[in-house]
């Protein structure tokens, strides 16, 4: 506020005495600009923009700043979901800017939102969100002054890359740190602890091996199923044929697969893990001998279909493989 | 199997364990008793493949010896001979592309000695770095096949050292396959041990790194990791420094042949940490334990290229932790004599929370000051599975660090992977201190099984072993008859302290053994008939898994990739030797210190069969010189004869798959070259560059211009254009893509083909010298034409006499001396 009184009087006072020639007056008004922008700045990293604005402060001539606009439409009803992930990178982005040591006024980050600002997309003959454009300091955009969201994707790490590319501000993207994961961790070991202290007197819990054996599977069946596979690619859960309409819930390749798919083989694998187990309890425990049978019968029932189905899986992924059991 | 009552005294053995005090003479007996009853019990799982043959005879413990002995011998023999489809097939031949520079440099230590390998440079490659070779192997292997050439050689065999290179891993694996069974038998019983030394001989997740020719690290480094576990589980049951200094030789052993020893030395402390959770610690741990930590230490500190890491990295720090945790515990177990309960309670959890925490924040406090290095990006890569994606870009490259998909995991382990959670399932529910191990084992690897297509391999010995359990289960109880099995099934495979401390502090093997005999009685129930329908069940799924594996080795792990064939319609076979040729032919037409630029991945096979420098290879060291081999490949042709020329290239060798359709190769891996080029040179190099601007990578007419003008594309698909393969395709139709190539008319400025092998499949050019003078053709015609303006006037006379004589003036001579 105090700048911008300062300014002010400056500026009266340097149009009193001064001539009023063009040269200084562009001068004025671009300080005034910088001043402007800089003040937003020090509020919100990113710049919210309407059609008046961006007017002023983007396309009107005297400008020795680059600006970095983000046409979006993050009001709730127009459902861009891709539109708030991008946003939040951008935020990074802007952040790491606005707080490293080389912050200065060269770029500038800013938002046009459609509905705040729909004549600028308008103006700019744009009917998608998000783009990103840059503006530069001097001279028109070019078409490398959008950014190809499709082919490099909206992390801030490959905006910060074109931004450098474009005006030369190297821009080291910090993260803030996610602290939800370890607050989770430490919530959650509460949890656990507490349990533990008010169940102190009775803690067999612990001690029982059903319990560890059965998590200790989990944990294996999870592994061999590929759910890791799963985390690293994120692959779709089914693919749907957009002409037939039909689901198909395995991928035809050996190279890859579906969420789906993996759970289908976690429980075929867990049926043949408990069908074998079966079989060794039925030969051991001590219940009546009828039920002994049906158990032996089911376990065995369990290995042998599930299997014989688990390979016939296989072998549809697996093109040229030559055995099959039961189930071709 | 008599649950209820071990699941009441497992309790109580810890207390037991630890204030018994530690007799070294009850050791040898137990285990013979432990032997005999062993061997009773698994009567029927060794059975699996012998039939009846033990109930009628008179001495079983001798038949049983025998039968086992042969079982194992049958097993070597059975992983042996599955292992050398690529030797009928082609020949004795080195695989792929690390094993030749293991075979390179055990030719070396053959000839030159084993100090002069120990301080071997290397300057044939990464020129011009070179490679200090000595201190940056793991010289296990060479060690290994060198005196095992050695050994032939005093007995008068004359080997090549080639042979014993290709059929070292074969014979490993019966050794690997004997490891497996002691391991399994000192876990389970020896039924169970023979299955799992039959599984592990003929599985294809460790047969894709045993194959005959395969000569790696892999391939003796699993036999190390299931003897070294071996031991450690026999140190820890009987306590004795004995094993645990036989446990410490083969750690060694495994150090100085391969990087995963970090498993081990990660594995066995988390062992001892959960057995101390459990409440079993015993002095048996103790002893096991420190024995192992300090020799250990100090041997693997031996290998000059692991040095001081066991000390300076994180990798090793939980080790340490343990061990200081260790004594810490123990000493507090010995006050707990001198002191009241109430005293030794608080006493205890303060030690042992103070001594976990000062162990955690000094760790961490020397981590940042810098005395123990952070954990290594390959290491890191495991636990943060995205880190590697992002910032190592040159470890996500390689196809064998790729996550797993379930596709191979049942591929690699066939009905194994459906059932070693059944195995895992009755360890848990009989848990004793071994069996805390094996799963502690099983959940680790299939971890990173999990993480990583290659450590499949450290998953699949745990996997053959707990899935022989399962199986030995259901065999124990279904084969045989019900009248015959008098003696006490197996709980005799858990501690010896159970026998040792039975006599003397309460009959807990009586216990068992009523037990176990009322079940008999009640068992007879079941009936011959669904024993056998199980039976015959079970023998099949075996049977199919066999031929599961026979199918799998011979059809995909078996190719030597060097050599290549093909199939035709009636069956008959081409093989291309395409990369032999190329690489004789540099061997033979170039000067001997040509310096031959190509991609990482064939810079060993240059080094070793071609006998050129390269610049870069295989071992992945430098990461900044690969980039720049990388900047060069995908930049055009003028800025890439600047690097060419300042790196002092001679030729250049790619790999072009286009004429045959193979899919490994250059234009296929070059997005990785842009990559990683990219990591370290982000002006110059965009991947976004190599794209159409709808994100394809094509390199048919609507590829991007930069594709289709740098330097790699130019030298694949050079004189491509011209060559039509069949008439149904336009000329210049690349098989591997599938497309018809964009940029047909290639000419190359600096490079000149030197040679192109017979299916195309290598291709070599020679980089041009720079001429004497520079060619400036625009600036000159440009100043020609200037000239003629003005000659003209001046000769005017002459020209016109020349311009009426027109054939003269066909000549051309003027002009030609003009240009003089």
């Amino acid at each position: 506020m105090f700048r911008k009184l300062f300014i002010c009087v400056f500026a009266l006072v340097f149009f009193y005495y001064g001539p009023t020639d063009a040269q200084k007056k562009k001068e004025t008004l671009l300080s005034e600009k910088v001043t402007q922008m800089m003040e937003w700045t020090s509020k919100r990293s990113v710049i919210r923009m309407n059609g008046d604005k961006f007017r002023r402060f983007v396309k009107a001539p005297p400008r020795n700043y680059s600006v970095v606009i983000m046409f979006t439409a993050l009001q709730p009803q127009r459902q861009c979901g891709v539109c708030r992930q991008a946003d939040e990178e951008f935020q990074v982005l802007a952040n790491s800017w606005r707080y490293s040591s080389a912050f200065t006024n060269k770029v500038f980050f800013a938002s046009v939102d459609f509905d705040e600002g729909s004549d600028v997309f308008q103006m700019l003959n744009m009917n998608s969100a998000p783009t990103f454009l840059h503006f530069p300091s001097k001279g028109k955009p070019r078409r490398s002054d959008t950014y190809e969201l499709q082919v490099r994707g909206f992390a801030a790490e490959q905006l910060a890359r074109w931004v450098a590319d474009r005006t030369d501000v190297q821009i080291r993207v910090i993260r803030p740190p996610n602290y939800a994961g370890p607050l989770l961790l430490g919530f959650l070991l509460a949890v656990i602890g507490g349990l533990a202290y008010l169940r102190r007197n009775n803690l067999e819990f612990l001690f029982n091996k059903n319990c560890w054996a059965f998590s200790a599977l989990c944990f294996v069946l999870i592994m061999t199923s590929g759910q890791m596979w799963n985390h690293i690619r994120g692959p779709p859960y089914a693919h749907k044929n957009p002409s037939t309409g039909q689901v198909s819930y395995i991928h035809g390749s050996s190279q890859a697969q579906f969420v789906a798919e993996t759970h289908i083989v976690l429980l075929f694998n867990a049926a043949v893990t408990m069908g074998i187990v079966l079989l060794c309890e039925a030969a051991t425990s001590d219940i009546d001998i009828g039920k002994r049978k049906i158990m032996c019968v089911a376990g065995m029932v369990l290995v042998m279909l599930f299997f014989s189905w688990l390979l016939s899986i296989f072998r549809a992924k697996y093109h040229g493989y030559p055995y099959s059991f039961l189930i071709n | 199997m008599a649950e209820p009552v071990t699941v009441s005294d497992n309790k109580h053995k810890s207390q037991v364990n630890s204030g018994a005090s530690y007799s070294g003479n009850g050791r040898s007996s137990a285990a013979a008793a432990e032997r005999s009853s062993g061997g009773s019990g698994s009567s029927s799982g060794a059975g699996a493949a012998g039939g009846g043959l033990s109930g009628g005879l008179t001495q079983p413990a001798g038949w049983q010896s025998l039968l086992s002995f042969t079982i194992l011998f049958l097993a070597w023999l059975a992983g042996f001979s599955s292992r050398l489809f690529a030797v009928i097939r082609f020949e004795s031949i080195i695989h792929e592309f690390d094993p030749w520079f293991n075979y390179r440099s055990t030719h070396y230590l053959s000839s030159n000695g084993f100090y002069e390998f120990l301080n071997w440079f290397d300057e044939r490659a990464w020129y011009p770095l070179g490679r200090i070779v000595g201190g940056t192997v793991y010289p296990g292997l060479m060690v290994t096949a060198g005196l095992i050439h050695y050994v032939l050689n005093l007995l008068h065999i004359t080997v090549h050292i080639r042979d014993v290179c290709v059929f070292l891993a074969p014979v490993f694996s019966g050794l690997t396959s004997i490891s497996t069974f002691l391991l399994t038998r000192e876990l389970w019983n020896q039924g169970a041990g023979l299955l799992a030394a039959c599984f592990i001989a003929i599985v294809p997740g460790y047969i894709s790194r045993s194959v005959a020719g395969s000569f790696d690290n892999e391939g003796i480094a699993i036999f190390a990791l299931q003897f070294t576990f071996y031991l450690w589980v026999k140190s820890v049951k009987s306590g004795s420094v004995f094993w645990a200094i036989g446990c410490c030789l083969s750690y060694f052993y495994m150090v100085s042949a391969w990087g995963g020893y970090v498993f081990i030395i990660n594995l066995i402390p988390l062992h001892v940490f959960v057995l101390l959770l459990m409440q079993r610690f015993s002095r048996r741990v103790y002893i096991a334990y420190s024995t192992f930590f300090i020799i250990g230490l100090v041997l693997s500190m031996q290998v000059p290229f692991v040095g001081f890491q066991p000390i300076r990295t994180s990798e090793h720090m939980a080790a340490a932790g343990v061990f200081v945790l260790l004594q810490v515990y123990a000493f507090l177990q010995y006050l707990k004599d001198r002191l009241t309960r109430q005293e030794f309670q608080t006493l205890f959890f303060l030690g042992v929370s103070l001594a976990a925490g000062v162990v955690f924040l000094s760790v961490i406090y020397l981590t940042y000051t810098g005395y123990i290095a952070p954990w290594s990006g390959r290491f890191y890569s495991l636990w943060d599975t995205a880190y590697a994606k992002i910032h190592i870009p040159i470890i996500a490259s390689v196809s064998e660090h790729q996550p797993t998909t379930w596709v191979s995991f049942f591929f690699d382990l066939h009905i194994l992977v459906c059932t070693f959670p059944a195995g895992l399932w009755f360890c848990i529910k009989n848990i004793n201190d071994e069996r805390v191990f094996v799963a502690l084992y099983a959940i680790s690897a299939v971890y990173f099984a999990g993480v990583m297509v290659r450590l499949m391999l450290t998953l699949t010995p745990v996997v053959c072993m707990l899935s022989a359990v399962a199986f030995s289960c259901v065999f124990e109880h279904y084969l045989g008859d019900d009248m015959k099995r008098q003696s006490p099934p197996a709980e005799d495979s858990s501690d010896e302290d159970d026998r040792k401390n039975a006599g003397n502090l309460y009959d807990k093997a009586g216990k068992v053994r009523k037990h176990v005999s009322e079940q008999e009685k009640a068992e007879e129930g079941l009936g011959p008939n669904v024993k056998s329908i199980v039976t015959m069940l079970m023998l099949m799924l075996l049977m199919m898994f066999a031929v599961h594996c026979t199918w799998v080795t011979s059809n995909a792990y078996s190719s030597p990739s060097v050599v290549l064939a093909s199939y035709n319609h009636d069956g008959s076979r081409n093989i291309l030797d395409d990369f032999r040729e190329a690489y004789y032919w540099l061997r033979q037409n170039t000067e001997e210190h040509a310096r031959v630029m190509s991609w990482w991945d064939y810079g060993y096979q240059i080094a070793g069969m071609a006998n050129r420098t390269t610049l870069v290879d295989n071992n992945t060291w430098n990461n900044s010189h690969i980039a720049l081999v990388g900047k060069a490949m995908s930049s055009n042709e003028t800025a890439a004869y600047d690097i060419m020329r300042s790196l002092d290239v001679d030729y250049v060798l790619i790999i072009f798959g286009g004429v045959i359709g193979y899919s490994g190769d250059d234009i296929n891996k070059f997005l990785w070259m842009v990559r990683i080029a990219e990591g370290e040179h982000p002006r110059d190099i965009r991947e976004s560059d190599y794209f159409t601007p709808q994100g394809e990578f094509r390199v048919d007419k609507a590829g991007s211009p930069t594709l289709l003008n740098c330097l790699m594309y130019k030298m694949s698909y050079y004189r491509f254009g011209e060559m039509q393969l069949d008439f149904r395709t336009p000329p210049g139709f690349d098989r591997t893509r599938n497309a018809e190539i964009g940029n047909k008319d290639i000419k190359l400025k600096h490079l000149e083909e030197a040679f192109t092998s017979e299916h195309w499949l290598v291709r070599i050019y020679k980089v041009k010298k720079q001429e004497n003078r520079d060619r400036v053709e625009h600036k000159l015609r440009s100043s020609n034409a200037n000239k003629q303006k003005y000659t003209s006037k001046k000769t005017s006379k002459r020209k016109r006499g020349y311009i009426r004589n027109k054939l003269s003036l066909k000549k051309g001579k003027k002009l030609q001396k003009k240009f003089l």
